[in-house]
């Protein structure tokens, strides 16, 4: 008998059957498999490369199919190295993936604007092809550097289809438009400019994905101070120990039992300090949050995360 | 020494004459890891006995199964998909289904829909056992207590909580022939070996969750039953029929019996080591971080069974593939390697890190935090309220070997 572990993730080695030129500066990836997960619109993998480096990359191919997988990879120059290595790979190379996740799901709704920056056109493909087979109105706004750097434009076609480029004019924004969802994904700058454009439109309507740099598997925990508000303690939180661990140490009581992120025993309630979510009992809503943690396995992104405790 | 030749965790009678603890002792002291025989058709069972070997087992869901369910019960191979529920789903399944209303069970959650109307129930509770001065602290404190609170997670009327309070004894007590008429250990039980606990009731309940159920479909209810009927599990699959029935059932019995036999215990305890009442009445900040010691104590479930999938060793022995595992989780709460002086209920011991709720397991208890809110606005309501507490009679135990039951407890109170 066969039984998964509950909280694991797949992960295979998958082949690149295909590299294509999807733009200047953009490789899409086909990468094959037996029995790939499902997975929806939104949704990233994790590429596992040289030298413990872990990339996200939205797939952007067809949702299911079990047996193919495509991203599209631009090559940052000033990357640490990440979309250099993937823009080496060749056909017949074998590249680890982990996933998928999905951090930026597509609710539904009888109307959506999408916005491109960029390679942020990824995730946005898939969701566009279900909208469009789910009957919903749709438009896109896609913009970059220029028509030559901006991939799958052949793919995107119609009247719904508005390609810029450059900046993206997001005056069209001024108005809120009923019944209509926001998507975007691109580029820092696009993505604050379009947050503050949207103020005026009502609280859920948007939805964004950013290139954040995520936490990279192989690489040392960061030490970080942390504050316990209501005992008035501050400690530091070295590499290698977890938060669980830290309060206990610092005489504070703290529920714990599995202590490995699935149980939920140990959700502890967050005052400030941006949280590394690590577990697996929080949704995507209860993660960006970043109301509540599992001490046991999450740890701070920054420099300094003070708990209720 | 040959005290293990007295050792028989299949035998319900010294569970119900309270001799579980010393049983446990001996398992621990000179065979942690031992097989229990049992009387055929069943083929005995490995009953692990310390803390360690318990979480050990508990958290590896790929050696130690619950897909060949979790009870002492040998189901048959064609009966296990009928009476599947969570509790005997691993795997991405298990999470998709727990998923589904697991974070109704948050802290956070419970706080702010719960803990108001909680402390008031509580309050009630307390207001009407205490004007008479002796009384049933099962009848009037602990029992009605905890299916009220379910009641209202269900949305169902409070005139129905009677109902729920006998399906979950008769369920759970299937093997104490005062709570149910179709006792597991006798030969007619073979007549409902295609339902949950080997009971005909299972059938009501499901007409009764069922009903519930299609009324509530298409509603925006926020109760755990319009959750059930409205949400899509996040692997994609949605609930059959018979999931919902066995979600449902799973969710009225463990509501129901064990945080009633959390709060018995732990008052039986408290009168029992009168001064540790003191301490909580003297400083009722106390209740709050004293309760996981509560929780030790308790123990209301004694076990949880696994499975072997392939051939390992614990403690050890050579298991086999296919055989049963049992964590006593009753016996790991007495753990001395762990708990110092484990017989001494001590309320202010620091970080008590119990099994009472399964540790270490994708299973661990989904309503943990709700009984602990339950169980510590009990004590916050109730200890305040007395002057003084006895015993008055005696209590009477479940004849059971799954919960650690008390179905009767006399006392005479003297409020303050």
């Amino acid at each position: 008998m066969t039984v998964d572990l509950t909280v694991r993730e797949f992960e295979a080695d998958l082949l690149v059957s295909a590299v294509e030129t999807a733009a200047e500066g953009v490789v899409a990836l086909t990468l094959t498999g037996d029995n790939l997960p499902d997975w929806t619109p939104g949704a990233h993998i994790d590429l596992i490369l040289a030298d413990g480096l872990v990339r996200q990359y939205s797939l952007c191919g067809r949702t299911g199919d079990t047996g193919r997988w495509r991203i599209a990879v631009l090559r940052a120059p000033e990357s640490r190295g990440g979309s250099a290595q993937v823009h080496k790979l060749q056909t017949g190379d074998t590249v680890r993936v982990r996933g998928p996740r999905n951090h930026f799901p597509v609710v539904a709704s009888r109307r959506y604007l999408f916005l491109a920056g960029g390679i942020g056109i990824t995730p946005l493909l898939p969701m566009i092809s279900e909208v469009s087979a789910a009957g919903a109105d749709w438009e896109l706004y896609y913009g970059g550097r220029s028509l030559t750097s901006m991939a799958f434009t052949g793919e995107l076609r119609g009247d719904r289809v508005h390609l810029t480029e450059g900046r993206l004019d997001l005056s069209l924004l001024d108005d809120p438009r009923p019944d209509t969802l926001v998507y975007a994904c691109g580029p820092e700058g696009m993505l604050a400019a379009i947050e503050e454009r949207c103020a005026c439109w009502p609280a859920g309507r948007l939805h964004l994905e950013r290139f954040t740099a995520r936490r990279r598997e192989n690489e040392p925990d960061s030490e970080f101070e942390l504050v316990l508000q209501h005992s008035g303690k501050t400690v530091r939180v070295p590499a290698g120990q977890s938060v669980f661990e830290t309060v206990r140490q610092a005489g504070v009581s703290v529920l714990g039992s599995c202590l490995e992120g699935i149980c939920g025993t140990c959700e502890t309630e967050v005052i400030d300090g941006e949280v590394d979510h690590r577990d697996s009992v929080l949704d995507d809503e209860e993660r960006a949050s970043n109301e509540v943690m599992m001490i046991c396995v999450s740890r701070c992104a920054g420099p300094r995360l003070t708990l209720a405790l | 020494m040959g005290s293990l030749d007295r050792v028989d965790l299949a035998d319900y009678d010294r569970f119900q004459r309270n001799e579980a603890w010393e049983q446990f002792d001996t398992l621990r002291r000179e065979d942690p890891v031992h097989w229990n025989p049992e009387d055929a058709p069943n083929r005995g069972f490995w009953a692990v006995t310390k803390y360690h070997d318990i979480w050990a087992v508990d958290r590896d869901t790929q050696t130690f199964t619950s897909e060949q369910f979790v009870g002492l019960e040998e189901v048959d191979d064609d009966l296990m998909d009928i009476r599947r529920s969570i509790l005997e789903t691993d795997g991405q399944r298990h999470l998709a289904m727990r998923q589904l209303i697991a974070r109704e069970f948050s802290p956070r959650n419970l706080m702010k829909n719960y803990e108001s109307f909680l402390r008031e129930l509580t309050k009630k509770t307390v207001d009407r056992a205490l004007s008479a001065g002796e009384f049933d602290f099962v009848e009037k404190v602990s029992g009605d207590f905890p299916i009220q609170v379910l009641a209202r997670l269900l949305d169902v009327p409070l005139e129905d909580t009677g109902r729920l309070i006998a399906w979950g004894n008769e369920m759970v007590g299937n093997t104490d022939p005062e709570y149910t008429q179709h006792q597991f250990d006798s030969p007619e039980s073979e007549k409902y070996k295609h339902l949950p606990f080997r009971s005909p009731t299972t059938q009501d309940v499901f007409d009764y969750g069922r009903a519930l159920r299609d009324r509530r479909r298409g509603g925006d209810g926020a109760d755990l039953v319009s959750q059930l009927a409205n949400k899509m599990p996040s692997d994609g699959v949605p609930m059959s029929d018979r999931d919902f029935d066995n979600y449902f059932l799973l969710l009225v019995i463990a509501g129901n019996e064990t945080t009633r036999h959390a709060i018995s215990q732990s008052m039986l305890a408290l009168i029992e080591q009168p001064g540790q009442l003191r301490l909580l009445q003297e400083d009722p900040s106390l209740i709050a971080s004293g309760l996981e010691e509560l929780l030790r104590w308790a123990s209301p479930v004694y076990h949880f069974r696994r499975t072997a999938t392939r051939d390992t060793s614990l403690g050890g022995k050579d298991i086999k593939a296919g055989d049963k595992v049992v964590m006593w989780f009753a016996s790991g709460n007495r753990d001395e390697s762990v708990f110092e002086n484990p017989y001494q209920l001590d309320v202010r011991r620091p970080n008590v890190d119990h099994l009472t709720f399964g540790k270490g397991s994708p299973h661990l208890c989904m309503g943990n935090a709700l009984a602990r809110m339950e169980v510590r606005l009990m004590f916050e309501e109730l200890l305040p309220r007395i002057q003084d507490i006895q015993l008055n009679g005696e209590v009477t135990r479940v004849r059971s070997n799954f919960v650690n039951g008390i179905k009767k407890f006399p006392v005479t109170v003297k409020p303050r």
